[in-house]
């Protein structure tokens, strides 16, 4: 689901993009918080004008290792914009992680769209071949990161020019 | 103009103040104001403790 997303990111005109596979990253687990900082994540976050965090629902929630990533970086997201896609197993497609992620984003200074994407029975959403079996899915993916790329604009704005 | 802007750590111009933002850095601290800037011309961005 992410690649499929950083896909329809990669195709926007004027956007760059990176996708980041949290699972990948080598943060030790013995401390938490900026103790803990990757500077090539910390680089990435504070390069970036907008983030799409694409996340599995594990027990109603985020996981942990999703909050462990995020509560290493700070200062790198203040008035960023952030968009959330919910993947899950079941039919609700992550809603119930959107929904306990976004406190935590307002904490972390990032600024939420009201536009989510919610993949359901994530396993049948794609075909033998690796083709998105319902592209109506691309249609809202398309809304989605249209507000996205919008509030990331309006916010590169205003952190460059409007005074406190 | 701002008393004590900030200069661009990048660039050297006057960076753009848009944002305080309590930060608890630690279980024990209460926190303490962040001030949160960002560099017009390059785009980079800074922080420092909120000044009084």
């Amino acid at each position: 689901m992410a690649r499929l997303v950083a896909t329809e990111v990669a195709k926007r005109a004027g956007v760059e993009t990176d996708l980041i596979d949290i699972s990948t990253m080598p943060l030790p687990t013995n401390d938490a918080g900026e103790a803990i900082k990757d500077k090539s994540f910390a680089s990435m976050m504070d390069r970036a004008d907008g983030l799409v965090i694409v996340a599995p629902e594990y027990n109603h929630g985020y996981s942990g290792l999703l909050k462990h990533v995020l509560d290493s970086c700070l200062k790198e997201y203040i008035h960023k914009a952030v968009g959330i896609v919910g993947v899950s197993a079941g039919p609700f497609g992550g809603t119930r992680m959107i929904e306990n992620l976004l406190p935590v984003m307002r904490e972390l200074g990032l600024v939420t769209i009201f536009w989510d994407v919610n993949f359901s029975n994530v396993q049948n959403a794609f075909d033998a071949k690796g083709a998105l079996v319902d592209t109506l899915f691309l249609q809202r993916i398309d809304k989605f990161l249209a507000e996205l790329v919008w509030m990331a604009t309006t916010l590169r704005y205003g952190r460059e020019h409007v005074k406190l | 103009m701002e008393k004590d802007a900030m200069q661009c750590p990048r660039c050297g111009k006057t960076m753009n103040h848009h944002a305080d933002k309590m930060i608890h850095w630690a279980p024990d601290v209460c926190g303490e104001v962040v001030e949160f800037h960002s560099c017009p011309n390059c785009g980079a961005a800074a922080s420092r403790k909120a000044q009084a």
